[in-house]
């Protein structure tokens, strides 16, 4: 009966160990600004799904382009009806990036570090490599991350009419919070 | 002892198996397995709250307030001397505004017989596909107007001059260019022009928009008046049919458009259309509105 207990509790501890090099949040800040001196264009999601594997030093993002909150509902409904098409396709819906951490980075220090991120951002069905700079600080029940970077939304195929060109920033700044926990499965 | 030493070996197998191919997964394989499972709400079915003349199932969101100017000129027919129609113009003024998600309230008054309105419209089914799947929109309005015009003698008491209006909205957006909407009406006027005229009015209307463009849309609107009498009536009334194109310029919608009706709100363009599509009795017009956001942050 002993036998019993004890393996499967050493399953559980396998399992553990197993799944211990990922963590996870499912409630990732993402902000975005395109504002100019004629238009507050301000943006949120509270809700990007993210992923690091800290033994391969990758991570991935995805947030569904609906779930970003707008002052104003005008906005949030050209947001997506003119400019993402969120509803267009699936691989619409959602803006991903999957990249990787190029720059040293010691897991076990827990003193926050800037490391240089880079990879792949998707959305309106566009993919472009990009890289940027991330503050991250270890530890090992959470980790603490931020990003700050900036995208032309004519790269993503995201043509803006030259009605309101003036109105929306060139340049787009997004911003990134997440506090990752450890991912069991 | 043998047999549960066995089954625990197999039970840790299963974990382990099970385990496997968690680990063998990229992150972009668990993003997918984590992400919730979501609804999908249908947007901008119609880029106004109202399809031409009518409303549509689309309302101002929480605290967002909308005035509405809208302007008909007179009829076509009316010839050179009144430049066809555009000498003359009938305005309707109308600020509304978003107490919920699914709760719009809205003022208004009109030229038309000098008309005060109120409505309130509910969203009661909203189209949605994902986790939750609905086919169709579903919206309740209800609305009053007052006519405060002196002009008929029969209109003494303030019940007399009041109309109401009921309306059921059902509208599907198919998909990025078309949504189409059926709209059963009930008007009851308290008091009508002659007594032939039926006190109690049912009608239908159907209504669409095309996407043109991103920022155009086509839109007709019909509504069909059930009137059991309507020959032996002393004014001919003639369904409203209405076509127009939608136009979305940042924080405006501008919509213009040809119209048998002269009348902007329920109980005069359903109830009381007199022009005629066949000789011309049709109206150019347009509406504008602007939306102002009251939310914090």
């Amino acid at each position: 009966m002993n036998k019993l207990y004890f393996s499967v509790v050493l399953c559980f501890i396998f399992m553990n160990v197993g799944a211990q090099n990922r963590y996870f949040t499912k409630d990732a800040k993402i902000n975005f600004n395109s504002s100019t001196p004629f238009e507050d264009i301000v943006a949120e999601s509270n809700q990007a799904t993210t992923f690091i594997d800290i033994e391969k030093n990758e991570l991935a993002f995805s947030v569904l382009t609906t779930s970003f909150k707008f002052r104003r509902a005008l906005m949030e409904e050209h947001f997506n009806e003119n400019y993402m098409e969120s509803a267009k396709n699936k691989d619409f819906s959602k803006a991903k990036f999957s990249g990787k951490i190029i720059s040293a980075i010691d897991w076990k220090s827990e003193k926050p570090v800037v490391v240089d991120v880079k990879g792949d951002l998707t959305m309106h069905g566009v993919t472009k490599t990009i890289t940027l700079k991330a503050n991250i600080t270890p530890g090992k029940t959470k980790i603490v991350a931020s990003a700050e970077f900036k995208v032309t939304p004519e790269d993503f195929n995201i043509l803006i009419p030259s009605a309101v060109r003036d109105k929306i920033a060139k340049e787009v700044t997004i911003k990134v919070d997440a506090n990752y926990t450890p991912y069991q499965q | 002892m043998k047999n549960r030493l066995l089954t625990s070996v197999i039970i840790c197998g299963m974990f382990v198996i099970s385990s496997i191919p968690v680990k063998s997964q990229d992150l972009d394989a668990l993003l997918e397995k984590e992400a919730k499972p979501e609804t999908t709400l249908a947007t901008a079915t119609f880029k106004s709250t109202r399809i031409i003349n009518g409303h549509s199932v689309e309302r101002m969101k929480k605290h967002q307030l909308e005035f509405r100017v809208s302007h008909r000129f007179g009829e076509f027919n009316t010839g050179g001397y009144n430049f066809y129609g555009l000498d003359q113009g009938t305005i309707h003024l109308a600020l509304e505004y978003g107490l919920t998600d699914w709760l719009e309230i809205g003022v208004g008054r009109s030229t038309f017989e000098k008309t005060f309105d109120g409505f309130a419209k509910a969203s009661i089914l909203r189209q949605s596909s994902g986790a939750r799947n609905m086919p169709i929109h579903l919206s309740y309005l209800a609305s009053t107007e007052a006519i405060s015009s002196n002009v008929d003698p029969l209109l003494k008491t303030i019940s007399s001059r009041l109309t109401f209006v009921q309306q059921i909205l059902i509208a599907r957006k198919f998909n990025e260019s078309l949504s189409l909407q059926l709209t059963p009406t009930f008007i009851h006027r308290n008091q009508v022009p002659t007594e032939l005229d039926a006190n109690d009015l049912f009608a239908m209307g159907v209504g669409g928009r095309y996407k043109l463009t991103k920022r155009m849309a086509l839109n007709v609107e019909y509504y069909y008046v059930y009137r059991s009498n309507g020959n032996s009536l002393p004014v001919t009334y003639y369904n409203p049919l209405s076509i127009g194109i939608d136009i979305e310029t940042g924080g405006h919608v501008f919509q213009i458009m040809v119209t048998n009706a002269q009348a902007m709100r329920e109980g005069g363009f359903i109830g009381k259309t007199t022009g005629s599509w066949t000789n011309a009795g049709i109206h150019l017009g347009f509406n504008i509105s602007r939306v102002f956001s009251f939310n914090k942050n």
